[in-house]
This record gives C-alpha cells, sequence and structure tokens, in this order.
C-alpha cells in the first residue's frame, strides 16, 4: 500500500508571541514542529505500512525551511519526501494550498493508494486541504478517522461525528484526514535522524515543475484575502476588584443581587 | 436554470399536496351550488386541527355523496359514516369504502396533515387522486391559501 | 417571478436538532447581512422526511427554504450533498453560503467550495457585511485564538464561510410566520462512494452546558481535580452547570462534554462564573455568548479580565470556600 501523508511545518502555537503593534506573529525564537496531527497521520502511515507493505511519500508545501519537518519525518521512517517550494506559493489560502498539493499528487507513480494528513493544523486551524485535495483529485474522502482497517481495496473506518459515532466503508485510493484519537502520538521516534540528513535526499518542486502558472497558486491563485489582522476585542464596561478573599466573595455576591440570581438579603 | 416547483409554507400547519407542503388549498368551486368543491383551509396558530370543508359527489353521477363543514358532516344524503382515527378522521361510503382520509402528524413545534382521497367533480373529470403519502391535486388553477378562505356571503 | 439570485444561504443542518440549533443562529444572522444586501435568506435542507426542519426554519425567520427530499439523501453525505448543491448553486447563485461548523459542515464545505472555485473561512466567530464594499467580512480565529482574522472573498461567488456555533442568538419561534418553499427537481444520485454502514447516536449525559442559565468554568488555575471538584458545589447552589478548559480537561479533571470553546461547547448563559481560566480565545469564544461573565483569578493581567463584566483577582482557592459557604447559608 503507497501512502501519502501531507505535512506542514507549523509555529508551535502555545509559545508564540504577537506583535501588538504590526498586529503579526513573532516567529523569531518560537520552535517550528510539525503540526501535531500530521504527525498522528504519520504514525499511522507507518504501522499501515508494516502490516500492508508499501511506501510512505512526505508531502510539504513552505517555505525552504519546512525541509527540517521532511527530515524529521524520514527520520522517523518516511521513505520519500518532496518539498513543494516557490516563492510564488507566498500567500495561499487553502484552494489554493490544495492546488498545488493535489497537482503534486497526481505526478506521483504510481498513484497512491491511501494519502493522509491530519484533520486540521494548529495555526490555521481551517481542515479544508484535506477534503479540498480529494475533490480536485476526485477521490473520497473521511474526516475526523480515529480507527483504519484496511480489508483489501477496501476500507472500514469509524469516526466521531457531532457525539455519533459512524462506521463508514470507503474504497481504495481515498483519503483521510485523522483525529488525535487514531494512535497515541508523543513524539515520532526519529531511530534514524542521521539517515535522514545524510542518505535520503529531499526532492523539490517548484511551480513550474508541477506544470503550475503562477496565477494559480499562491495569493494570486486564492479566493480569499485576509483583510485585517487583530486581537479579540476586549468587552468594556469590566469592573476589576482586588482584595481580601472576603471583600471579594462580598463583591460576587453583590453582582449576583444586582442580576436577581442572589435574593436580597433582608 | 434547474426546474423546480415551489409553494408557501406555513411555520405551522401544512398539508402535504403534490409532494409539497402548503398552508392551504382549494379545488373546485365553494361557492357553487351542488358543485364540487375541496377545501383544506389554512389553520391558525393556536389551532392543531386541520380545516376541511368540501361537497363530494358520487363517480359517473354527479349526485352529492356528503358535505362537510370544518371536518364535520354537514348534509349527508347518502348515509356516510364518520370515523375518528388516530390524529385525524375517515369519511366512510355506507359500503364501508373510505372515501376520504385525514390524519394529522404533531412535530415539535407544527403540524402535518395529509389527506388520502380519489374525487370526482360534476362533470366526472378526477380532481384529486392519491399521490405517495398524501394526494395529488390535478388543476392548474389551484390556488395556495396563506390566509383562510372566505366564502361569499 | 421566483428570484433567489444573489440570496444569503444557509446550509440547513438538523442532525441532532434538537441539541444543535445552529442553523437557527445561522438564520438570525443570513437575516442581518440580508438586510444589508438587500435580498432574502434562503436555507437549503436536503433529506427524507425533512418537513417539519422546514416549518422550524420559517419559524424562526427564512424567507425561502429550498428542499430536496429523497430516501438517497437520509444521511448526511459529502459527494451527493457537494454534487447536489453546487449545481444549486451554479443555478441560483446565491450571493453568501454560510454553515454551521460541525463536524458535517467543516467536512463537507471544503468540498463544495472547491467544486465551486470559491473561498470559504473556517469556524467563523464574526460575520458583517462591510457597507462600503458589501463584503462579507469573515471573522475566524487563527494561531489558536490568540489572533482573529478578517477575511473577505473579493470576487469569487458565493462568499463561503463555517460557523463556530452559539456565537450567534436564534430569533424566537413565530406559529404565524408563512414563507416560501421550493423544490428543485432533483436528479438521480450515483451511488456514493463512501458509506455509512452504522451511525449509533450519542450517549446523552446529563450535561447541558448550552441551555444551562449558568454555567461555572474552570482552569488550571484551580491547581488540583479536588479545587475543581468545588465547582459541582458551587454549581449546584447556583442551579448551573460545570465547564472546564481544554487543559483541564487533559488533567483529568473533568469529562470531554464538559469542554468549553472553540472545540468544545458554546454557552448563552446568563452568567458564566470563569475561574481559574487565563482566557485563552479558545476557551472565551466558548463563553462570549453569555449575557455576563465575572471571572476569578489570581492573576492580574490574565487576558480573561479583558473580556469580563465583574473581574475578581483572587486566588480560586481562598474565595471558593468561603463563596460556598456564604451562598450555603444564603439560600
Amino acid at each position: 500500500m503507497n501512502i501519502v501523508v501531507f505535512i506542514k511545518q507549523v509555529p508551535d502555537v502555545p509559545n508564540i508571541r504577537i506583535d501588538e503593534q504590526r498586529m503579526t506573529i513573532i516567529r523569531e525564537g518560537v520552535e517550528s514542529i510539525i503540526n501535531p496531527l500530521d504527525c498522528v497521520a504519520l504514525q499511522a502511515a507507518l504501522e499501515l505500512r508494516e502490516r500492508e507493505g508499501g511506501r510512505i511519500t512526505v508531502l510539504s508545501m513552505g517555505p525552504p525551511q519546512s525541509e527540517e519537518a521532511l527530515r524529521e519525518a524520514l527520520a522517523a521512517g518516511a521513505d520519500k519526501a518532496i518539498l513543494l517550494t516557490d516563492s510564488a506559493f507566498a500567500g495561499a489560502d487553502t484552494l489554493a494550498t490544495s492546488h498545488v498539493l493535489a497537482r503534486a499528487v497526481s505526478k506521483l507513480r504510481p498513484f497512491p493508494d491511501l494519502l493522509l494528513c491530519g484533520m486540521q493544523t494548529i495555526d490555521s486551524d481551517t481542515g479544508h486541504v484535506g477534503p479540498q485535495i480529494a475533490e480536485e483529485l476526485d477521490l473520497p474522502q473521511v474526516c475526523g478517522v480515529n480507527e483504519i482497517h484496511v480489508d483489501g481495496d477496501l476500507l472500514v473506518l469509524k469516526r466521531l461525528s457531532e457525539g455519533f459515532l459512524d462506521t463508514i466503508r470507503a474504497p481504495l485510493p481515498a483519503l483521510l484526514t485523522v483525529s488525535k484519537e487514531l494512535c497515541p502520538v508523543s513524539d515520532l521516534s526519529l531511530g534514524a535522524v542521521e539517515a535522514a540528513f545524510t542518505q535520503k535526499d529531499i526532492i523539490r518542486w517548484a511551480a513550474h515543475d508541477l506544470g503550475l502558472h503562477p496565477d494559480e497558486v499562491g495569493l494570486a491563485g486564492s479566493a480569499t484575502h485576509v483583510r485585517k489582522l487583530r486581537q479579540p476585542a476586549a468587552r468594556t464596561g469590566g469592573r476589576i476588584v482586588t482584595g481580601s478573599p472576603q471583600s471579594i466573595v462580598d463583591a460576587l455576591i453583590r453582582k449576583l443581587e444586582s442580576m436577581s440570581i442572589l435574593d436580597e438579603e433582608d | 436554470m434547474i426546474k423546480y416547483r415551489e409553494s408557501k409554507i406555513s411555520a405551522h400547519h401544512n398539508y402535504l399536496v403534490n409532494d409539497m407542503l402548503t398552508p392551504g388549498f382549494v379545488v373546485g368551486e365553494p361557492d357553487k351550488q351542488g358543485g364540487f368543491y375541496f377545501l383544506a383551509d389554512k389553520v391558525l396558530a393556536g389551532e392543531s386541527m386541520p380545516r376541511i370543508s368540501c361537497r363530494l359527489l358520487e363517480e359517473g353521477s354527479g349526485n352529492l355523496l356528503v358535505e362537510l363543514n370544518w371536518n364535520r358532516i354537514q348534509s349527508n344524503p347518502k348515509a356516510c359514516i364518520h370515523q375518528s382515527i388516530p390524529g385525524g378522521f375517515q369519511i366512510l361510503l355506507s359500503s364501508g369504502n373510505v372515501l376520504l382520509e385525514v390524519q394529522t402528524q404533531a412535530f415539535a413545534n407544527g403540524y402535518l396533515t395529509r389527506i388520502k382521497a380519489r374525487l370526482y367533480d360534476e362533470k366526472g373529470f378526477l380532481r384529486i387522486e392519491p399521490l405517495g403519502d398524501s394526494i395529488k391535486v390535478h388543476d392548474a388553477e389551484k390556488p395556495v391559501l396563506d390566509s383562510p378562505f372566505s366564502f361569499s356571503p | 417571478m421566483s428570484k433567489s439570485f444573489g440570496d444569503v444561504w444557509i446550509f440547513g443542518d438538523y442532525r441532532d436538532y434538537f441539541q444543535n440549533r445552529i442553523t437557527l443562529q445561522l438564520i438570525a444572522k443570513g437575516k442581518d447581512l440580508a438586510e444589508m444586501l438587500n435580498t432574502g435568506t434562503t436555507v437549503v435542507l436536503l433529506g427524507e422526511q425533512v418537513h417539519q426542519y422546514a416549518m422550524e426554519y420559517v419559524a424562526h425567520g427564512a424567507n425561502t427554504v429550498m428542499v430536496a427530499e429523497h430516501p438517497k439523501l437520509k444521511e448526511y453525505e459529502v459527494e451527493t450533498y457537494t454534487t447536489l448543491l453546487s449545481q444549486w448553486v451554479k443555478s441560483y447563485r446565491p450571493e453568501i453560503f454560510i454553515a454551521g461548523a460541525t463536524s458535517f459542515g467543516r467536512e463537507f464545505f471544503p468540498r463544495l467550495a472547491k467544486r465551486l472555485r470559491t473561498g470559504l473561512s473556517a469556524d467563523c466567530v464574526d460575520l458583517e457585511v462591510d457597507p462600503k464594499s458589501l463584503l462579507l467580512v469573515q471573522t475566524t480565529p487563527a494561531f489558536g485564538g490568540e489572533l482573529l482574522a478578517e477575511v473577505v472573498t473579493p470576487d469569487r461567488r458565493p462568499q463561503m464561510a463555517t460557523v463556530h456555533p452559539g456565537v450567534f442568538r436564534e430569533l424566537p419561534h413565530n406559529s404565524e410566520a408563512v414563507g416560501r418553499i421550493i423544490y428543485p427537481d432533483v436528479d438521480v444520485f450515483p451511488e456514493p462512494r463512501v458509506k455509512v454502514i452504522r451511525s449509533r447516536p450519542p450517549i446523552k449525559g446529563k450535561v447541558s452546558l448550552e441551555d444551562a442559565s449558568v454555567v461555572i468554568a474552570g482552569g488550571m488555575g484551580l491547581r488540583s481535580k479536588e479545587q475543581f471538584e468545588l465547582l459541582y458545589e458551587l454549581a449546584e447552589l447556583l442551579e448551573g452547570e460545570v465547564g472546564a478548559t481544554r487543559p483541564a480537561i487533559l488533567s483529568g479533571w473533568a469529562d470531554e462534554e464538559r469542554l468549553l470553546g472553540q472545540t468544545g461547547k458554546s454557552v448563552k448563559a446568563k452568567l458564566v462564573i470563569s475561574i481559574g481560566t487565563s482566557g485563552a480565545l479558545q476557551f472565551t469564544t466558548g463563553i462570549q455568548g453569555a449575557e455576563t461573565v465575572i471571572a476569578i483569578n489570581r492573576d492580574p493581567d490574565a487576558p480573561v479580565f479583558r473580556i469580563v463584566d465583574l473581574g475578581l483577582v483572587a486566588d480560586a482557592a481562598a474565595v471558593l470556600p468561603i463563596l460556598i459557604e456564604t451562598l450555603r447559608r444564603r439560600l
């Protein structure tokens, strides 16, 4: 079974800081990591390869430094890594991103049996790219999968959807996005780090390698534009009270009384 | 443009006709003495019963079978029988065959009435016939009632 | 005659309807947007025996409901729904098309947007029509909610967005309302490739955070499970429910069904008392629908104080026992 895993290098979100003047993320000093759910997808791919055989290709679209994420994936056991990098790809929304990733997949020979990615990323958190790759490649998709069984050329999957536990049958090839329940990943075991950095090459494809015109990728190929970034608005009129625990409780009780949640004391 | 059918819809109560919801409809001419008509009138908020008034005629002869006013028998020359069923009623011919069935389904916040009947007018034309779990109305003139029908004085 | 061009469309998501009121919330917001654009609000409704939902949508303010009734639409299926709705969109050309960011909304809308070659923003916490450009401004959390991004779709149509459940308030049920119902002709469907073989409904817990009028929310500032459990006593005294932040749940202090925020539940309570929560946006999106928010946190600079009506700077461990004791005496 040949598997493609899409990975994205993201800033380690809990540690990011914001430049409040420019309303941007301060990337300096913030570690970049593989999007955690993409690690789950990679881990699942490694387990499937164990059972079913085949090869794992990791694909990432991003700036040149995304190479680190691909090296890590190789170290964890991926067979082949492809970096889709081109200054023309910058500023892409999910429509343009999925276009580049789908085009890269369609160049792979043989065409993969299974495409995996995390159900969302921690930086933009849209969860759109997986389904949009599936749409462009005319593949069936299932999102938020937490169990994968392969039965010949059929998949039997489980996933939670609005609390409903769905059991789903899908043919191969297919694209799945995975939830964190699929398999526990603390850290990918980077057994072959050294080999990953010395022996395996990372393939780089730019727009022209994929036969893509600059107009259909990056900002130019995007349907959405970010007009502005801002910090969540503060509620106004909030009163801040400090003092002894008893005076704090008194302030709270008075508020409950004023809201008629508590009757006023005689 | 995709072909489509269209109707009004009430938030409170609808009839299912031609596989569509509609707040009310009338077939035939209620004001014409002795002629066939079938009126499923708009049900007002707060009421849970449909409002069926009709003059039903015998196939072939065109003779009056039974006349209903707001679900009740008003005139009954052929000794039809009014029988309650869960959520509605039936009108049976004296032979025991069902002439008309009206049944209302209650939802959490609304009602839907289904009708079963095969009805002919005085000229012997089929005007209402079964379709799926309700009826089909043949009239091209079928008006949608989104406020209660008013009879001529 | 029947112009539906340029309408604001809403995907009628009715699975688990009586718990999940997202479609009604979107109708209410859709009406605001439609008013700005001088157009109408249409809910598209696909399924089998969906009459009652059509009526509900009209009762809650939809001008038009477009319905496809068919046994083959009984299950939510991404590909079938995408094929059908992309045909409808091409034919009726809505200006805006929004859906709830439910599991299905988040799986199906990206595929539909891609087929329509239009833009989509995810899990929006606000939608407005810009009065000048008349573009839909889609406010969506970025970087784990640290920032909000205002996204627009300048040229392509429809402008599509999924919306976080609970951020808009539904309109009251109006039995007197009359709307328009349209049944477009439906073609035969291809056999779906992905089939749901079994769908086990959720096991309903007693917890109903969405409907509670008082919610006590706890976070890591409570420091231990024992401290967290004091919240249940407080909730009982105030006839409320207990909710929790993601870190508190990851620490095993409460079950997943109590999760508040972006990936959890959103409340529309009269009062939220947030205790020991720092105020990350992932969490505060879940409580911003409350009428009043009170927070207790020992850090005066905690971001949670930016969104409160009353902020109490104190250690929860010191305040909780006194508060519970006082309330017990009073009630």
